[in-house]
């Protein structure tokens, strides 16, 4: 239903936008021509709205094969003087850097929009990491929208920023940006331009000698944040204690003063554009401040900013003291800079500066709770949905490696399929780092035998990963001979986050078709022998990864079966345990269904004393049904599509 | 103004997305200002997930509800109730739930055991000021699909009366978000739940 | 006993690398599982007991309770076990001949006791000598022809007994190496008293492992070999397109599989009857009749004109006994050493010293 009030020219309309349908819409409303992403969350769906408004709003999206390759081509669009942007998770930043510090030194033209989602307490990623200091390093523009509707505003704002000073400006989100929603009021549309041209008289080449001119770029940016409408501050003018936040840090910020009632003792600097610093601005709100408390995303990046900037003009300021990470003020369970700063940690922090808690339930209600035996109830571990192709994956390739009884070392890498180092994996993945490392690593393992390595290596890595980064580490395997089997999990989408397109799904990011790439031709045209296998079928899984482990050099094999959330893939069939043949414990099996293999459909029903099949969650794929020892499930053909 | 904050709770997969958007467009519908705050991604595999949906009149809320600060629970599974109740819930807490369980993994590992239906649906009724038990998986069944368990919360939820949203606006909402069989079902689904809740008054 | 189960087994015989592949623990859990003749837990299994551990021959082997067991007294050879008759003996039907490695008599022997109604099922060995064989259950007499031959590696043959033996009550005969007639005879004890029948042993010195097979496909020269063979006189020979390839044997040790070390029984001591080469003439076999139901069976099959018996040479009867002393001796003085692999063999001091002493009286 966003999608529609997306694409709506009805300026004024108020509607409810995600973070990352505002950041979208911002950019129509600046006359986007052109988009490229690679899918990471919490930032994909920027792409995944433009991808289905590009056609009826004559521009261009795409999703690119990996971060790098999508930020060159929106850098190609600017450079024809089209208004550009480019979008990535905090992880897809750090694939990038090396084409975003060369465009800061080449420069841009038509206006070229950096969007980064980071992710405090990493809650769809592998690390939590704090871009801002990477967009720091690269001396780029730097905007922190607060709200939804400010990342529509900062968005449109940020084009033009770009096309005044000559260089990419990097939006920097979050999750409770990104992946919230709020009210948002439409702007008019700007229509794609029609005009892309290279002008021959333009060059755009990386030199050192343009530094200089990056360093002055930077300072007419500085000029242009003392004016910007997403700096404010709001409160007493006199008031000694100020908290200087930014991003949702400040809505959380605004509602603790609200709910301690310290609307007349504490100011609230809200900071917008991040990097540089409007040192003007800043150093007028500084004056007459004795405590300043900074609230921001997740580490002390503006701390340390506004810190080194109080030291230089330390003599007219003042002492103050500077309450944030550093003084462990501001802080969650784990340590300063670690997790998300929640509305809770504002509250604490805001109210220790002026002496209050904030405690909204009663007594009675705390020590209810209190008794609760709230740790003894089970953890929800994160699980492979039921049906999961990944998991008889997983399945097989430790039976194999059991089997094959040389301590095989299994390496991961990013996606999905990542849970295969916990529990719903079977704890089978031993290493996952960034993507396509686990095939890097691989073919330094197999060049270890040299000096005594006997144990075989198997890598696992998903299809899209595979068109990310995995093709140079391929090529270096093959070319090195390094003795790995790549295990390629092609569920035919980027499951992980929202199942979007890539090269070898046969689809772009408008739902036109597109041609497919298939991994094993890519394989293949390298020279490794490549198979592919249904995973679904696990014992001959077991026994292809077997034999594949006893052959030399690089080889591929793709284990193929589309993921279970594909609204292409109808269930047509279920399990059913037979509670005649199941004989439960009694079985000696040790619950091996369930426990063992573990799939979220396979259920103990304690009232039966038997193994039952959720028939809510079971997607039919059968593995189960070749598991059990007793024969006990089977098959239910259901009615097409209902449950 | 202090602005409404309702949370929905349940298991990654169960529709908590699609029910907090309808959700929040409704309290919009009514002149509300919303925000929303989600976490999905990997917590879609089976992990905790909630939703917060904040409604206010003037300025736009915050994203996230502050903890003891919920006036509504929307439980699409009663150990997710549970936990965000005891996290952040307080005296005047109301509870609308479904009370089929959702085993996590360490539960049928047997490494851990997942509490009584009845003790924790009692748990839940001594710490909120109302608790409304909703068999929504069912309703979606005799809709046609038990994935609809969400639109069927939202109508439960609707017909309880604490929020001032009508009926047609969600209906017309509906309409505007899906269309065909899906459109059939969550309407369906939607109106089972109201109809469930607001009989028994 | 103690509790025991499938942690020992782990502990005691697969990561010991002494599991022989005979296959006996597979076949009745999910947990354990073969490939490529190795055998593996493909998960943990919670059990602190289990039949794994019980019908493994290699967690504990005594001698004495399976001569009790299998030939109702103590044993009167201590080299060559308890016997009844030692004979050559080979098929009177051309295509078992044929079929056969040497004489054909195990075939002869299967044939006879499935037709007979001694048996309802044959639990056999089958494939070509050049792949990993295939553990085939047996009914009729074709199925049976196609399982004639030697096979050089570990075939876990008797991984389908657990579930023969679950799923009716018909009589199975078995056909094993020495390890899996040990295995069976325990599996017997255990749970399915007077369900084996007949059960007729290979003689065996050394299995190989499927890195043998691997050794082959890198040979043109052996490609489409029809037959092997491990003739007396040194090395192993290959049969093909007509003429006989020879491979020196040193180039075949290195796949010999390594828990053979360990064997004390190349001759099956505890089978109905137990088969082997004479090393002598390769149109006869060695069969070794030992208990009353193997008596019985071979009887029948003179009878029933199936197979041709002669009496063993006599000249040839210490050839062969110091083959099988010279490797009972090897695991003695492994035992005397205290070398943990042959530590499930529970050999008293008595029975040592017998095996010691025979011959040189």
């Amino acid at each position: 239903m966003s999608l529609h009030a997306l694409g709506t020219d009805a300026p004024g309309q108020l509607v409810i936008l995600s973070g990352n349908e505002a950041i979208a819409r911002g950019a129509l409303e600046a006359g986007l021509g052109y988009a490229a992403s690679y899918p990471g969350s919490p930032s994909s769906e920027v792409l995944g709205s433009l991808g289905a408004l590009a056609r009826a709003g004559g521009f261009y999206a795409e999703w690119s094969t990996n971060e790098k390759v999508a930020m060159e081509g929106a850098a190609a669009a600017s450079f024809a003087g089209v208004r550009a942007m480019t979008v990535m998770k905090a992880d897809g930043l750090n694939v990038a850097l090396d084409a975003l510090t060369s465009l800061a030194y080449s420069g841009t033209k038509g206006g070229m929009v950096v969007v980064v989602s980071d992710d405090p307490g990493a809650h769809s990623s592998t690390k939590e990491e704090d871009t801002r200091y990477l967009v720091r390093a690269c001396h780029l523009p730097l905007l922190e929208p607060a709200t939804v509707e400010e990342a529509k505003e900062m968005t449109r704002w940020a084009f033009d920023l770009s096309e005044a000073v000559g260089l990419p400006v990097v939006l920097r989100s979050v999750t409770r940006i990104s992946h919230a929603r709020g009210s948002v009021t439409l702007g008019a549309l700007r229509p794609a331009p029609r005009t892309a041209r290279y002008d021959l008289n333009d060059r755009f080449i990386t030199t050192s000698l343009f530094h200089q001119v990056l360093h002055q770029r930077i300072g007419q940016t500085r000029a242009r944040f003392e004016q910007a409408p997403f700096n404010s501050c709001e409160g007493p003018a006199a008031a000694p204690r100020l908290v200087i936040a930014a991003g949702p840090s400040f809505t959380y910020a605004r509602e603790a003063v609200r709910l301690l009632g310290l609307g007349e003792e504490v100011r609230v600097l809200k900071l917008g554009t991040t990097w540089p610093l409007p040192e003007d601005f800043l150093g007028a709100h500084l004056k007459g401040a004795r405590e300043v408390l900074f609230l921001e995303e997740i580490e002390p990046f503006l701390e340390t900013e506004v810190k080194s900037y109080w030291a230089q003009h330390a003599a007219e300021l003042g002492p103050v003291t500077f309450l944030g990470k550093a003084s462990g003020h501001v802080a969650g369970a784990g340590a300063p800079g670690v997790g998300e700063l929640t509305p809770e940690i504002a509250l604490r922090a805001v109210g220790a500066l002026a002496g209050r808690e904030f405690e909204p339930r009663s007594e009675a209600f705390a020590r209810k709770v209190d008794r609760l035996p709230l740790h003894d109830l089970p953890p929800r571990a994160l699980a492979f949905c039921p049906g999961c192709p990944h998991r008889a994956s997983f399945w097989a390739i430790k039976a194999a490696l059991e089997l094959d009884g040389r301590q095989g070392v299994v390496l991961g890498d990013i996606g999905c399929y990542t849970l295969g180092a916990m529990q719903t994996g079977y704890f089978t993945l031993k290493t996952v780092h960034a993507m396509g490392s686990g095939v890097g690593l691989a073919s330094g393992f197999g060049k270890l035998d040299l000096l005594g390595f006997t144990q075989p290596v198997v890598a696992v890595v998903g299809d899209s990963t595979f068109y990310h980064s995995v093709i140079p580490a391929l090529v270096n395997a093959r070319y090195n001979d390094a003795p790995v089997l790549v295990v390629v999990l092609d569920n035919s989408t980027t499951a992980m986050t929202g199942h979007q397109p890539h090269p070898g799904t046969g689809r772009h990011a408008t739902g036109d078709l597109a041609p497919a790439l298939p991994i094993e031709a890519i394989a293949r045209g390298l020279g490794v022998p490549t198979e592919v296998q249904d995973p679904l079928r696990v014992d001959e899984t077991v026994e292809s990864v077997y034999r594949l482990l006893k052959t030399d050099g690089a080889k591929l094999l793709i284990l193929r079966s589309p993921c279970v959330l594909l609204p292409s893939v109808k269930r047509l069939r279920r399990a059913a345990v037979d509670p005649a043949r199941c004989i439960g414990e009694a079985c000696g099996c040790g619950r091996f269904c369930n426990r063992a293999f573990s799939c979220p459909a396979l259920v103990w029903d304690r009232a039966l004393e038997r193994a039952r099949v959720d028939d809510v969650l079971c997607s039919g794929c059968g593995v189960c049904v070749d598991l059990c020892p007793r024969q006990a499930i089977a098959f239910q053909e259901l009615a097409s599509c209902s449950r | 103004m202090q602005p409404v904050n309702v949370v929905i709770a349940g298991v990654g997969g169960q529709g908590n997305v699609v029910a907090s958007e309808i959700l929040a467009t409704a309290l919009a519908a009514c002149g509300y200002r919303v925000s929303v705050g989600e976490t999905f991604g990997a917590s879609q595999r089976g992990g905790s997930v909630m939703s917060h949906v904040r409604a206010a009149r003037g300025e736009t809320p915050g994203p996230l509800i502050p903890k003891g600060l919920v006036d509504i629970v929307v439980g699409f599974e009663p150990l997710e109730t549970l936990r965000i109740i005891a996290d952040y819930g307080r005296e005047t807490t109301r509870v609308v739930v479904n009370p089929r369980p959702v085993y996590p993994l360490a539960v049928q590992a047997g490494e851990a055991s997942y509490p009584d239906s009845r003790d924790l649906l009692e748990t839940l009724g001594t710490l909120a000021a109302e608790v409304t038990v909703v068999e929504a998986t069912e309703l979606a069944r005799r809709a046609g699909d038990v994935r609809a368990q969400n639109l069927a919360m939202v109508g439960a939820l609707v017909g309880t009366g604490w929020l001032p949203i009508r009926p047609d606006a969600v209906v017309r909402i509906l309409g505007e978000r899906f269309a065909d069989e899906m459109l059939r079902l969550n309407r369906e689904a939607f109106r089972l739940g109201l109809e469930d809740v607001r009989q028994r008054v | 006993m103690g509790r025991r189960g499938p942690s020992e087994l782990q502990t005691q015989v697969l990561a010991a690398d002494l599991c022989t592949a005979c296959g006996a623990c597979l076949g009745h859990c999910p947990y354990l599982k073969s490939l490529g003749e190795r055998v593996a837990f493909i998960h943990p299994c919670p059990r602190s007991e289990g039949r794994c551990f019980d019908v493994c021959p290699r967690t504990s082997l005594d001698p004495e309770s399976l001569d009790r067991q299998v030939l109702g007294a103590p044993r009167r050879h201590p080299i060559l076990g308890g016997y009844d008759g030692l004979y050559f003996a080979r098929a009177r039907d051309a295509d078992v001949g044929a079929r056969g490695q040497y004489g054909g008599v195990t075939t002869a022997l299967v044939l006879l006791a499935l037709e007979s109604g001694m048996a309802g099922a044959a639990l056999l060995t089958s494939g070509t000598p050049t792949r990993e064989p295939r553990a085939v259950v047996a009914r009729g007499r074709d199925t049976v022809l196609a399982a004639a031959g030697t096979k050089y590696s570990a075939c876990p043959t008797l991984e389908p007994l657990a579930g023969l033996l679950r799923e009716s009550s018909e009589p199975v005969a078995v056909v094993g190496r020495p390890c899996q007639v040990a295995a069976a005879r325990k599996v017997e004890a255990r749970e399915a008293s007077g369900r084996l029948a007949p059960v007729i042993g290979i003689f065996c010195f050394w299995a190989l492992t499927p890195a043998f097979y691997r050794f082959l496909e890198g040979r043109r020269d052996l490609e489409r070999a029809t037959k092997l063979d491990l003739p007396k006189d040194g090395g192993m020979t290959f049969a093909v397109n007509g003429r006989t390839a020879t491979v020196r044997l040193d180039e075949i040790r290195p796949f010999i599989r390594p828990a053979c070390q360990a064997c004390f029984d190349p001759t099956a001591e505890w089978a109905d009857v137990s088969v082997g080469s004479t090393e002598h003439d390769a149109a006869w076999n060695t069969l070794v009749v030992r208990t009353a139901r193997g008596r019985d069976l071979v009887e029948r099959a003179r009878a029933a004109g199936a197979l041709e018996v002669k009496p063993y040479p006599l000249e040839r009867i210490p050839v062969l006994e110091e083959a099988v002393q010279r490797k009972k001796l090897r695991v003695l003085d492994a035992l005397d050493a205290g070398q943990p692999e042959v530590a499930y063999l529970g050999l008293r001091e008595a029975q040592r010293a017998a095996v010691r002493a025979h011959g040189r009286a």
